[in-house]
């Protein structure tokens, strides 16, 4: 039942993002586009480029996918509304997201397209730039908990959220999980106007449309990481548990839409250097701020 | 008990084989992430084990790390779409012999060892990873410093010497012409 929920939450978000993303797009708010547009995606042909390796061609939209649902597997949606309370859970979101980089890699080498080629290793040196931002304010989050069992790390923060708590921390943890789903002003390795799709370039029909809805899920997933690790994740007043995570979710999910509409693409090598000269530097400081935090105020 | 066994005996076989399929193959792409599927596998194993921090982290090291690998063994190897026919293999029946010998005393080990009586209660995942932090900070904090300053020394001397002279010659002359 819980594994079910789980799911729809993310079909649902992926399909409201869909919706927004139309809507500021296009200036036309229709409901019904992505469904109208997945289903176009599956009657079209799904060509197959020459010379493939159809091995990785083939697994890479499934295992993008898989990453979504299994990052999102241990991220509660409620007290009892989560579908593995791992005792390392915080850690195992890491993991799980780690093969974000693996399924763009062999969305790259698969097709035998340069492109995608250029697309997919981009997104290797994106992973050096954004994985520590990624790890670091984790850790801090975890150590405020003491736990990096999700709930616990809720309920760390029932009398003050981690955004006031660490804000410098939740800065960089929003700015890597861009970089992470590689959305805009981070989509180096899609990059349509000078990649022409990049990853996405030689794909077509239904494996498209796999790659897309996990594209949109990824976003989901972090959106709700980010909910549960900064933003209290099911506390609030008047409304059930559910509906507060599934608000903010959504909330930190435009919020990163939006973000990257007004900001132009960044070079690689610029994100490089100031993710290691910069955002390196500061999440170490806001490590120490937590720690001398969790030391001084009782 | 019979389950984790089972389990732990199919993801073995599946890092067995994966590990197999790294040498089978001649993309140099599909080599390092065959490698990446077999360590995940025993990073499964671990998991089926419950040694659940240690599986965790096993399965997220390895993505990254073998990754990084592919990228360089593209960037060094010939052919390394392995489209060319390229054989990669070489001193082959001394690598044979090696590999039976290895996988011998391997058995071996796994077979003779007094392994003590199977645990019938293990500690769950959150009191094991306390009590794997509290080793890390005391008894063994001076072996993983000492094993972390080497590795971060090694980085720093390997970047040093990949950076071009040509740039700091160039820097030093017009030094020493001002």
């Amino acid at each position: 039942m819980t594994v079910a929920i789980v799911l729809l939450a993310l079909l649902g978000g992926a399909w409201l993002l869909a919706v927004i993303e139309g809507w500021v797009t296009t200036g036309r708010l229709r409901p019904g586009a992505p469904m109208l547009s997945g289903l176009a995606y599956l009657g079209r042909e799904s060509i197959v480029p020459r010379s493939p390796d159809r091995v990785f061609f083939e697994a890479a939209p499934v295992l993008l996918l898989v990453v979504a649902v299994l990052g999102a597997a241990v991220l509660p949606l409620a007290p009892d509304l989560i579908i593995a309370d791992l005792g390392t859970g915080a850690l195992f979101v890491n993991a799980a997201l780690a093969y974000v980089l693996v399924a763009l890699i062999m969305a790259g080498w698969g097709p035998d397209g340069a492109y995608a080629m250029i697309g997919g290793w981009r997104f290797l040196g994106q992973l050096i730039a954004y994985s520590m931002l990624i790890v670091m304010p984790i850790t801090a989050v975890a150590m405020r908990a003491e736990s990096l069992v999700n709930t616990a790390i809720v309920g760390s923060q029932t009398s003050l959220w981690n955004i006031v708590y660490q804000p410098l921390g939740f800065v960089l943890f929003i700015i890597a999980a861009m970089a992470l789903a590689f959305r805009s002003p981070f989509d180096l390795p899609t990059a349509e106007g000078e990649l022409a799709g990049g990853v996405d370039a030689e794909y077509t029909g239904v494996r498209l449309a796999v790659l897309r809805l996990a594209r949109l899920m990824l976003v989901v997933t972090l959106a709700s990481a980010a909910t549960v690790f900064y933003l209290g994740g099911w506390h609030g007043p008047l409304l059930p548990p559910w509906a507060w995570s599934l608000i903010k979710t959504l909330a930190v999910a435009v919020l990163m839409l939006l973000a990257g509409r007004y900001l132009p693409r960044i070079r690689e090598a610029d994100l490089m250097r100031w993710c290691w000269t910069l955002g390196i530097p500061l999440a170490l400081l806001n490590i120490i701020i937590v720690g001398v935090l969790i030391l001084v105020v009782p | 008990m019979y389950a984790q066994a089972f389990f732990v005996a199919v993801f073995g076989l599946a890092a067995i084989g994966f590990g197999v399929v790294v040498f089978r193959t001649s993309s140099m792409v599909r080599s390092a992430l065959a490698l990446l599927f077999s360590q995940t596998a025993v990073g499964c194993m671990f998991l089926a084990m419950q040694t659940e921090f240690l599986g965790v982290l096993q399965i997220m090291m390895m993505a990254t790390e073998m990754s990084i690998m592919a990228i360089f063994m593209v960037m060094f190897m010939m052919d390394p779409g392995g489209l060319g026919g390229m054989d990669m293999s070489h001193q082959k029946r001394f690598s044979i012999g090696a590999g039976v010998s290895a996988a011998a005393v391997a058995i071996a080990v796994a077979l003779l060892s007094d392994w003590g009586p199977v645990a019938e209660q293990v500690a769950d995942a959150e009191a094991q990873t306390r009590a794997l932090g509290m080793e890390l900070l005391g008894r063994s904090m001076m072996i993983f410093e000492t094993a972390g300053i080497t590795i971060l020394t090694a980085m720093i001397a390997a970047t040093a010497v990949a950076i071009p002279v040509q740039n700091l010659a160039s820097k030093d002359d017009k030094e020493a012409s001002e």
